[in-house]
């Protein structure tokens, strides 16, 4: 055996290194985000699966309603309903495939923050931004926008595939008419903050089928469960269950107002993405 | 500039990192030792924010990490190698850490080129081999252009070739004045790459000091002896500071006489010895003997050769 030697000569330099150049923003984290988010398959996977499940929604509620309406005999006359009526029969059909979109939002939302987790890549976003909530925050602007714009062009493009098979019938109904476009853009609304939800529940849990299983689980099983409990408190909460609440953003068969609906869905985005925002801050990486 | 103060974790019950004081000095390659479970890594995770200390406190270049306005222009860390989505090319990754800072496109190129990364960059690092991974990692803690590197075990994995590649370049960031802190479980790599050891031992730190002072300090006069009559020797040279240890049936390897006493003695007491070689230790060894009563996770299912060695002597040996 013999000693190990040193080699190295001393270093070259006494004169501490100093680096230079720009630092943290909230644009730079934004821009962050938006490349991570484009850059793994299921976020295109799953937004484009949103817009197809909306127009082939749309198109089977258009040809089901026509089927119903003509019931054997020719095509019917609809043309004598009230605007609002009309209306309210192709929106139906238009923003039918919300109900699905709102489950794939939501695993996407989950799996934005969980799949960082799950990778260990959530150390490396977090060393990069040690302060930490501006990771959060520019991951819910981005993906509430992504979502957004992608339920913007479902709902439109639903309601251009169930307006013309519709039009058979005798309804006319315009996409300018606010009656029309503000529950489009509701139904729009509600998949983006819906996303965002899932993004606080992600955060909360760390955990990918742990994530989807709750945000699906507040989306489809807590109003089924409501409704079995035979109590009249039961009956008075459901309304606000977010789900249902989230209803009243673009059907009119609601028992909400919009605006009414949108306190109450934001009410529950803040309490989830307020408490993830606080666990996210508290606990080790 | 790393300055560690009363830095301590709990995890529970547990105390991972121990009231640790040190300080890691720019322009030197600062090697970072301990068995597993010692408290490294949890202690490089407290460095730039990821655990937050029990109590004490850790800064780099004067402030805390978080404080910082550019921390990846401050600080580069690679503190796991699989600290990357594994469905996003390496490429994507790395642009996405350097949007944070605006860190322009051509330097994510210039790390990947460093890096050696170009021909797999535009692949999804789920396929990486672990070596491509630690590239990866070391790609990423360099794109800040840091003035504090915080590597662990940044070796691990690589081949030959790429062991020498993460040598030269840790000696070419502390020559350009920049704080470098590396963890190793190679001493052999440590001795050639390291200037100065930072050891810890069950989350205390156990030795701070320069490579070549660990390494004398440690140098306690080993000397392997060959003889038939090996208890009689190791009963001839028992002493409260003195280890015997039996290799083999007429191999006892003792530390903590001379060879010329152990020769003397033997002559008077008539013992022959066929065999009387002082031995130097190596870093390795210093390291093994500074950390041997602080291994949290001791190895009992291979027989050491100590097991063979005089009870009552092995109870004397510390």
């Amino acid at each position: 055996m013999t000693t190990l030697t040193h080699p190295t000569e001393p270093a070259a330099t006494d004169t501490p290194y100093v680096s230079s150049g720009p630092g943290l923003s909230f644009a730079a984290l934004i821009r962050s985000e938006w490349i991570k988010l484009w850059s793994v398959r299921s976020t295109v996977w799953s937004l484009s699966l949103v817009v197809v499940v909306s127009l082939g929604m749309a198109a089977v509620m258009a040809w089901a309603t026509t089927l119903q309406l003509n019931n054997g005999a020719g095509p019917a006359d609809l043309s004598v309903l009230p605007a609002a009526d009309q209306a309210a029969i192709v929106l139906q059909a238009a923003t039918f495939g919300v109900f699905f979109g709102q489950l794939i939002v939501a695993v996407l939302g989950v799996l934005v923050i969980s799949g960082e987790y799950s990778t260990g890549m959530i150390k490396s976003t977090l060393t990069a931004v040690p302060r930490r909530l501006g990771a959060l925050g520019a991951k819910a602007v981005v993906l509430f926008a992504c979502t957004f714009a992608v339920g913007v062009v479902s709902t439109v493009g639903s309601f251009l595939v169930a307006a013309p098979m519709l039009a058979g019938q005798g309804l006319s109904v315009s996409l300018f008419d606010s009656a029309v476009v503000l529950p489009l853009l509701g139904a729009s609304l509600y998949l983006g903050l819906i996303a965002v939800f899932a993004l606080g529940i992600g955060t909360i849990l760390r955990s990918s089928a742990g994530g989807i299983a709750a945000a699906l689980g507040a989306l489809l099983l807590l109003p089924i469960v409501l409704s079995m409990i035979p109590a009249q408190w039961a009956m008075d909460v459901s309304p606000y269950l977010l789900s249902n609440a989230g209803t009243a953003l673009f059907s009119t068969t609601a028992t909400m107002e919009p605006w009414q609906g949108l306190l109450v869905v934001l009410g529950w985005i803040v309490a989830v993405v307020g408490l993830a925002a606080v666990l996210l801050k508290k606990r080790d990486a | 500039m790393i300055q560690a103060q009363s830095l301590t974790k709990r995890y529970g019950s547990k105390t991972a990192v121990d009231s640790v004081d040190f300080s890691v000095q720019p322009g030197k390659v600062t090697g970072f030792l301990g068995p597993n479970g010692a408290g490294k890594s949890t202690t490089m995770r407290m460095i730039v924010g990821l655990d937050k200390p029990t109590s004490g406190s850790v800064i780099v270049n004067g402030k805390a990490y978080r404080e910082h306005g550019a921390p990846l222009r401050e600080v580069g860390v690679l503190l796991d190698a699989k600290a990357v989505h594994t469905g996003r090319s390496a490429y994507n990754h790395l642009r996405a850490l350097a949007a944070t800072h605006r860190i322009p496109s051509s330097r994510v190129d210039e790390v990947i080129a460093l890096t050696g990364l170009e021909s797999v960059a535009r692949k999804r690092v789920g396929g990486f081999s672990l070596g491509m991974g630690q590239r990866l990692g070391i790609a990423a803690a360099l794109l800040g252009d840091p003035a504090t590197l915080i590597l662990d075990e940044p070796v691990n994995g690589l081949d030959p070739e790429g062991v020498l590649w993460v040598r030269r370049l840790t000696r070419q960031l502390a020559a350009e004045g920049r704080t470098v802190l590396l963890s190793s479980h190679l001493m052999s790599e440590m001795a050639l790459t390291a200037d100065h050891l930072i050891v810890l031992g069950r989350g205390r730190v156990i030795a701070d000091a320069p490579v070549a002072d660990i390494i004398a300090s440690a140098n306690r006069s080993t000397v392997r002896v060959r003889t038939p009559n090996s208890s009689g020797l190791a009963n001839l040279l028992a002493q409260p500071d003195v280890t015997v240890t039996n290799l083999e049936q007429d191999l006892l390897e003792i530390v903590g006489v001379t060879a010329m006493e152990i020769g003397d003695q033997a002559a008077r007491a008539g013992i022959v010895l066929h065999e009387l070689t002082p031995v130097s230790a190596s870093l390795e060894e210093a390291y093994m003997s500074l950390t041997q009563d602080e291994v949290e996770y001791r190895t009992n299912g291979v027989p050491s050769t100590n097991d063979s060695a005089t009870p009552a002597l092995q109870e004397a040996a510390r």
